[in-house]
């Protein structure tokens, strides 16, 4: 209840008063508007930015993924695939990158392999924005820079780092708790929007599940042999610099690990949990004939604790507070504020983790064996992403595309 | 394919509530007897932004 003193003081008495007070009301609202437009302008360009990629030479053809299933034709979450065929009969192999952008070294280590791949035998695939829906749109609550650039020989090339869940514009409202299909395990309701919580997916769910089943109908359909889901994950997760597969695969990924850490950098294995449904590397290991294999990289902006989640933070992975952590023995893996852990190791680590991975398939089922090379860990190390991005406004344009 | 539709059509009815809410805010914030203090009409102009920005398909 308002008292008439504060009637007073709001407007005074008469008409005179009465304009005051639907002026200032007005004044406000074009103050919040006026910031409401400042404020979206950024949120506006991530939906609408488009990264160019110039594929290689090898690629054969791109197909909407809505070519597996029509029931997400139309929809953000229609995102291309890539395909490299070599032609010469062998396995095929699928990168699935981008299935959480807001793991960025995901999406770029598909962007260096799609521009840079040479394949003589099998078949390689490539999704480099598995959720597109979730790249356009920033992470409620997380003050982070919407872009991330990385220096090329020719200029700075310009990224989305998106949110981990599809974007509510896309599918909303959430339910209450999120039941997996077809385990029927309760999740929280935000994974409802989680795609590498939906699989295997189904024709008929939400948009998140359909474009799960659009993954998994793929799969089926071309055949794969090996699925690799590429991921990043904070410091202070187990699972971190890890393959985790499903037990088909368990055997080629001990292998890949153990090499790995002997020759080229430190990289686990753990076997895909029975009872965590919903991820790759569980449903399309249990619903399709394919390997299921995920890759977490190391990425300490997604930390809980780290300090300002700048694009430098993104872009060189250096933090004091993680350094802190690191010193207290709370990392799952080595840091070292030095060396940090850049966007150059992350995807270095991520192209070694996918070739060694494909090798052993080969080890193991030579009638498997695809033969497909791109820019190695040592390769990108020395002389960086960047140098290994091509130019989209010299390049042939039938070879460049728009993500 | 009908289970697609119903999800459409609550997605979109999420919208249309998102801008009823927003109308709604908008002439409280010029229409009230009560609670006319500045403090009430900066609380009205600010909650008006999240159904704002949903209703326009912006956040």
């Amino acid at each position: 209840m308002s008292t008439s003193v504060e009637r007073q003081r709001a407007g005074g008495a008469g008409g005179g008063g009465s304009r005051r007070l639907a002026l200032r009301r007005l004044a406000l609202l074009i103050a919040i508007a006026a910031i409401v437009v400042a404020g979206t302008r950024e949120i506006g360009e991530l939906r609408a930015y488009r990264e160019s990629v110039v594929a290689s030479e090898a690629l054969t053809r791109q197909v909407p993924l809505s070519t597996y299933f029509d029931g997400i034709r139309d929809t953000l979450m229609d995102a291309p695939v890539y395909v490299f065929d070599s032609g010469v009969p062998g396995g095929s192999v699928l990168i699935l990158a981008g299935t959480h952008p807001y793991e960025p070294a995901s999406p770029t280590m598909a962007y260096v392999v799609m521009e840079n791949i040479k394949v003589s035998r099998g078949r390689v695939f490539v999704i480099p924005r598995a959720s597109m829906s979730a790249s356009s749109l920033g992470m409620l609550g997380n003050a982070y820079p919407a872009f991330f650039r990385v220096r090329t020989p020719w200029g700075a090339k310009t990224y989305r780092i998106g949110d981990r869940e599809t974007n509510p514009l896309d599918q909303w409202p959430d339910p209450f708790t999120f039941v997996h299909y077809p385990s029927r395990q309760n999740l929280a309701y935000q994974d409802s929007r989680n795609l590498n919580r939906a699989f295997p997916g189904r024709p008929d769910g939400n948009l998140t599940e359909r474009t799960a089943f659009a993954i998994t109908e793929m799969i089926r359909r071309e055949k794969i042999d090996l699925t690799v889901d590429v991921h990043e994950a904070s410091l202070g997760y187990p699972v971190v610099s890890t393959y985790v597969c499903h037990q088909r695969a368990e055997e080629m990924c001990m292998m890949a690990a153990m090499i790995l850490s002997a020759e080229q950098f430190p990289m686990k294995t753990e076997t895909s949990p029975k009872t965590l449904r919903g991820l790759t590397h569980r449903e399309i290991g249990d619903f399709t004939d394919s390997f299921a294999v995920l890759m977490e990289s190391p990425e300490p902006f997604i930390d809980k604790f780290v300090g300002p989640m700048t694009e430098d933070l993104m872009v060189t992975g250096r933090d004091e507070f993680e350094q802190t952590a690191a010193d207290r023995g709370l990392l799952y893996t080595d840091y070292s504020i030095k060396t940090g852990a850049s966007i150059d190791y992350r995807v270095a680590r991520h192209l070694g983790g996918a070739a060694e991975i494909v090798k052993q398939m080969g080890e193991f089922y030579p009638a498997k064996r695809v033969d497909a090379s791109w820019p190695t860990f040592a390769e990108v190390m020395q002389h960086g992403v960047g140098y290994f991005l091509h130019d989209p406004s010299k390049a042939d344009r039938r070879r460049v595309f728009f993500n | 394919m009908s289970m697609i539709l119903v999800q459409e059509i609550i997605h979109q009815i999420y919208f249309v509530m998102a801008a009823v809410i927003a109308l709604l805010l908008l002439t409280r914030l010029f229409r009230r007897r009560s609670r006319p203090g500045l403090a009430y009409d900066i609380v009205y102009a600010y909650a008006i932004v999240p159904f704002l920005l949903r209703a326009l398909h912006i956040k």
